[in-house]
C-alpha cells in the first residue's frame, strides 16, 4: 500500500474494504508471473466478495502458472472522491498497483444497475472507455456473468463477452492471449482468433441494423465470427475446478460464509426467471463431492457456516442425507449450515430443524403472485395449500415469523390478484392463529414485492413492463390491502425497475446513454442514496433515446431480437412456446415429470439432466 | 482451563480491521489454528476472549494484547506458530503466556505519530504549556488540558518525517492520540490535509514499564 492509498484511507468509512491482506488473498512475486489479472467487481467490496462465482473464478486463475489473479471492487462515494482528489488510480487489493496497467481486466455482470460501474472502475483506472479506443492488446477488457445473455447495451466497452461458464474458457483464452503476445499479433487479429473458442462473443464482430421503427434489421457477423454464440457450460460439476480456499475478509460483507453449489439449472421452469433458463442444462454435484468441498472449505477458512446454494435447494435430489452428514459432522465444531431458496411445496421441517439446530434464522417462501390463476401464468407451481400447510408445520414447531416474497406487475395481472396476495397473508396468520405453538407472542409477515421485469432469454422477453402510473395505481392497491395487524411490507422502487427493464431488453444504442449518465454522476445506482432517476431521464433526453421503447413495448414474434446470436442453449421456439401457455394460462409441469426439449442438453452433448 | 494472554502485532493492511471485526478476525484464526478455546455456555456459544486496549481503526500497533480462554491445563507449546499460519497478511503472534496481571494495572500507553517534516522544535513548544481543547469520552464531550493526559513527549527527525513519541493516558479515562494531531493542526504546525500515521508502541503499567512483561 502506497502513502496516497493510505492518505485516502485516512477519510473514508469502512477502509479494511480497500486494504486486501485478507485471509487467503492470493501474493505473487509480480516479478515470477507472465500475466496480470485484475478481476473487477462493479459493485462495492462487501456485495462482491459474497459473489460466488469470483471465489471459483479467483481460484482457478491463480491455480494456474504465471497468472496472479487479483481482486478490484467498485469504491464508495467517498473512497471514489478521495481517489480523485489524491489523483490514486484504481488499483489492486493484493499488490496495490494501478489495474490500468494489467493484461486483463475480467468484469463481471451480474445487475444492470451496475453497469455505470464499470464505466466509472474503467475511467478511475485510466482505461477508455470504448472497446474501440483500446487498440492494443492489453489491457483487455473481458465481462461475464448472467448478465451476457443480453450484454448489448455494453457491448462496445467490452472487446470480449463470455457467454457461460469460464472454468474452461478462461485456460483456453489465456493461452491464445499468451500465444497472441508472443506472435505478437494485433488486437483485431487475436479477437479474431478468440471469436472461434467456443462461448466467446466479441461484440466488435457482429453488425448491427435497425428498421426506421426502430427494430433490429439485422446483426451480421464478420470475419468468420459465428452466427450464434452458444453458452459455454462444464459437462460433470464433479470434476469441474472448485476452490478449496475462500479469501475471508477482515471485515464484514453480505454473505460472510462458505458455500458450495449443490447444482446448476432449475427443473422449475418460472417464466419470469432468467437464471431458470440460462443455466440450463440441470447439473448436481454428487454429495460426496459436496461434502469433500464443505470440509475442506471450512477447515481452510475457519468461517462458522456453511450455504449450499442452488436456485432451489429443495430440489436436490440427495439434499436430506446430505444435510445429515453434514449436520453430524459440522455441528460439534459449531458451525451451522444453511439452507437459502427452499420452496414451501417441498417444505421439511424435520430438515430445516436439523440445518437450524446450531442457529435458527426465518422462513422465507416466494409465492410470487396471489392467485392459482396467475402463479399458473407464469409457471410458479405452487399452491397455496402447500404454502399454507409448511407454514402450519413450521407455526405448530414454533416458528413465529414468514418473509413471503411476490411479484407485482406480472403479464396478465388484474386487481384480484393483487388482492389476492393480502388473502394469502390473512390465510398464513389464521393459520399461525390456529396452529401457532406460541400463540401469545403473535406472528410477524413481511412481505416483500419487487416490480416484474422482462429479461432477455425468458419466455417473458417479448413483454412490456407496466407504466408508471400503472405501477403506482397498483402500489396504492397493495398498500391499502396490505394495512393489516403483524404484517409489514416493502415495495420495490419503480425507478430502479424501470431501468433495469431498460437495460435487460436494450440494444448497442444505449451505450451513449450509458455513458451520459455516469458523466452526470450516476453511479451505485443500486444504492437507494446514490439512485438519481432525473439524470438518468436527462441522459436518455440528451441522446434522444426513449426509455420506454426498451422497457415497456411488446415485442413481435417475429421481430428480430437484440440478443438473438447469442444463444442459452434454450431454444427461441420452445421460449415462444412457453409464452404461448402462459397466454393460456397453462402451466408446464417441471422437468422431473419428463424432459420437454428445451435445447440446453445441446450444449453437453445430449445426456440427460440431473432431476 | 487456561487463561492465556499473548502479544501480537498489527501492522501494514491489518491496521485498517476495525476493533469489532478484528474480534471476528481473530476468532476465525482460532478455528483455523485449531486452538483448544473455550465456548461460553447459554443459547448463542461464544468464544472467551478479549482484546485488552481497543485500537482505532487505522493505526498500527507493534504489541497488542488479547486474553483468551482455552480449554487445555497449560499453554500448547506451539501455540504462536500455529496461530502465526493462521492470521491475516499483517498480524503476527509475538508470544503468548499465562494472563496474570489484571488489567487495569494498565495506565499508559506509548505511541509514534508520523507526518510530514515539520518544525519539531516548535512543536515541542505547543507541548511546554497547557492545550487546552474538547475531548469526547463516553459520558459526553467536556474541555480539558492534554497536558494532564500526557506522560511524555518529544519530537524528532527522521528523513522526511517528523516523528512524535509520547506516552498517554489509558485506563478509564484515556487519551486518543489524534488529539496530539488536532492540536498540532489547530497551530499550524501540520497542515490541515497532511496524513498522520499512527503506531502505538507499547501498553505500560503505573511505573510506564511493559504491562505485559
Ligand atoms: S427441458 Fe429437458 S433439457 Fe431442458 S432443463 Fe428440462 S430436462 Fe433439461
Amino acid at each position: 500500500m502506497n502513502d496516497k492509498i493510505r492518505a485516502c484511507l485516512e477519510n473514508v468509512r469502512k477502509p479494511a474494504r480497500y486494504t486486501g491482506g485478507e485471509y487467503n488473498a492470493v501474493y505473487k512475486d509480480k516479478n515470477k508471473v507472465d500475466l496480470r489479472f485484475a478481476f473487477c467487481f462493479p459493485d462495492i467490496y462487501e456485495i462482491g466478495m459474497s459473489h460466488l462465482g469470483s471465489k471459483i473464478l479467483y481460484g482457478m486463475l491463480n491455480g494456474m502458472e504465471g497468472v496472479w489473479c487479483e481482486r478490484a471492487y467498485a469504491p464508495f462515494l467517498d473512497m471514489e472522491a478521495e481517489m480523485r482528489k489524491r489523483g490514486q488510480p484504481l488499483y489492486a487489493l493484493e499488490s496495490g498497483d494501478p489495474v490500468g496497467e494489467f493484461d486483463i481486466l475480467g468484469f463481471t455482470l451480474q445487475y444492470e444497475m451496475n453497469y455505470t460501474g464499470v464505466l466509472n472502475m474503467l475511467d478511475l483506472a485510466g482505461v477508455p472507455l470504448y472497446s474501440r479506443q483500446r487498440t492494443s492488446l492489453s489491457p483487455l477488457v473481458v465481462a461475464g456473468g448472467p448478465c451476457v445473455y443480453n450484454a448489448e447495451p455494453v457491448a462496445d466497452f467490452f472487446d470480449i463477452i463470455m457467454i457461460g461458464e469460464g472454468e474452461e474458457m478462461w485456460p483456453e483464452l489465456i493461452a491464445l492471449y499468451r500465444r497472441a503476445r508472443q506472435e505478437k499479433m494485433d488486437k483485431s487479429a487475436f479477437l479474431r482468433e478468440a471469436a472461434s473458442i467456443g462461448g466467446i462473443y466479441v461484440p466488435s464482430l457482429y453488425d448491427v441494423t435497425y428498421h426506421d421503427d426502430g427494430t433490429v434489421a439485422a446483426i451480421t457477423p464478420r470475419e468468420s465470427a459465428p452466427p450464434v454464440v452458444m453458452k459455454r457450460v462444464v459437462k460433470d460439476l464433479d470434476k469441474a475446478y472448485y476452490p478449496d480456499k475462500f479469501i475471508v475478509p477482515s471485515t464484514e460483507i453480505v454473505f460472510d460464509r462458505a458455500m458450495v453449489e449443490l447444482f446448476r439449472g432449475c427443473r422449475r421452469g418460472c417464466r419470469f426467471c432468467q437464471a431458470g433458463y440460462t443455466y440450463r442444462p440441470i447439473r448436481a454435484k454428487k454429495p460426496e463431492t459436496l461434502e469433500k468441498q464443505a470440509k475442506a472449505l471450512i477447515a481452510s477458512t475457519g468461517w462458522d457456516e456453511v450455504s449450499l446454494t442452488s436456485l432451489s435447494s429443495s430440489d436436490y435430489p440427495h439434499l436430506e442425507t446430505l444435510c445429515e452428514s453434514l449436520v453430524d459432522y459440522f455441528e460439534p465444531m459449531h458451525v451451522s449450515l444453511a439452507l437459502p431458496s427452499l420452496r414451501a411445496d417441498s417444505f421439511n421441517l424435520a430438515l430445516v430443524e436439523n440445518v437450524q439446530k446450531v442457529r435458527k434464522s426465518g422462513l422465507t417462501f416466494a409465492p410470487e403472485a396471489g392467485t392459482q390463476r396467475l402463479r399458473d401464468v407464469i409457471n410458479k407451481n405452487l399452491r397455496e395449500d402447500d404454502l399454507l400447510e409448511a407454514c402450519k408445520v413450521a407455526f405448530a414447531a414454533g416458528y413465529n415469523g414468514v418473509k413471503l416474497y411476490f411479484m407485482m406487475g406480472l403479464p396478465t395481472e388484474t386487481d384480484e390478484d393483487l388482492l389476492g396476495i393480502s388473502q394469502i397473508v390473512r390465510h398464513v396468520i389464521a393459520t399461525f392463529r390456529e396452529y401457532g405453538k406460541n400463540k401469545s407472542r403473535g406472528v410477524r409477515v413481511n412481505v416483500g414485492i419487487s416490480i416484474f421485469v422482462p429479461k432477455a432469454q425468458t419466455p417473458f422477453q417479448w413483454l412490456g413492463q407496466i407504466s408508471a402510473e400503472e405501477a403506482e395505481r397498483r402500489k396504492q392497491l397493495l398498500m391499502d390491502s396490505l394495512k393489516i395487524k403483524n404484517v409489514t411490507y416493502s415495495i420495490h422502487n419503480y425507478q430502479t425497475s424501470f431501468l433495469e427493464a431498460v437495460f435487460a431488453r436494450g440494444d448497442r444504442r444505449l451505450a451513449p446513454v450509458l455513458e451520459r449518465a455516469w458523466r452526470l454522476g450516476c453511479r451505485l445506482d443500486g444504492w437507494d442514496e446514490n439512485f438519481n432517476f432525473d439524470a438518468w431521464m436527462q441522459a436518455f433526453s440528451d441522446c434522444g433515446v426513449d426509455p420506454a421503447f426498451y422497457a415497456n413495448r411488446q415485442l413481435g414474434e417475429d421481430e428480430m431480437l437484440p440478443w438473438d446470436h447469442i444463444s442459452s442453449g434454450v431454444t427461441k421456439r420452445y421460449l415462444y412456446g412457453e409464452l404461448e401457455q402462459a397466454k393460456r394460462g397453462i402451466a408446464t409441469p417441471d422437468c422431473k415429470a419428463g424432459c420437454r426439449n428445451c435445447g440446453a442438453l445441446r450444449l453437453t452433448g445430449g445426456g440427460k439432466c440431473d432431476v | 482451563m487456561f487463561k492465556v494472554r499473548f502479544c501480537f502485532e498489527k501492522t501494514g493492511t491489518a491496521a485498517y480491521i476495525s476493533h469489532l471485526d478484528l474480534m471476528k478476525c481473530l476468532q476465525r484464526s482460532f478455528t483455523r489454528a485449531g486452538i483448544p478455546v473455550r465456548y461460553s455456555q447459554g443459547f448463542n456459544p461464544h468464544i472467551e476472549m478479549s482484546i485488552v486496549v481497543p485500537l482505532s481503526t487505522g493505526y498500527e500497533s507493534k504489541g497488542d494484547l488479547c486474553d483468551l480462554d482455552l480449554i487445555c491445563d497449560e499453554l500448547p507449546a506451539d501455540f504462536a506458530d500455529r496461530l502465526n499460519a493462521a492470521l491475516p497478511r499483517g498480524m503476527r503472534v509475538l508470544s503468548a503466556k499465562q494472563a496474570d496481571r489484571p488489567v487495569n494495572q494498565i495506565a499508559y500507553c506509548a505511541y509514534e505519530i508520523r507526518f510530514p517534516a515539520g518544525d519539531e522544535a516548535a512543536m515541542g513548544e505547543l507541548f511546554a504549556s497547557p492545550v487546552c481543547m474538547e475531548k469526547k469520552s463516553k459520558r459526553g464531550s467536556r474541555e480539558v488540558d492534554l497536558l494532564d493526559y500526557i506522560k511524555e513527549i518529544a519530537f524528532y527527525r527522521e528523513d522526511e518525517t517528523t516523528v512524535c513519541r509520547c506516552v498517554l493516558a489509558a485506563g478509564n479515562d484515556p487519551l486518543n492520540p489524534m488529539y496530539l494531531t488536532k492540536a498540532l493542526k489547530n497551530a499550524g504546525l501540520v497542515p490541515e490535509d497532511a496524513a498522520a500515521h499512527y503506531i502505538r508502541t507499547g501498553i505500560l503499567d503505573e511505573n510506564c514499564q511493559n504491562f505485559y512483561n
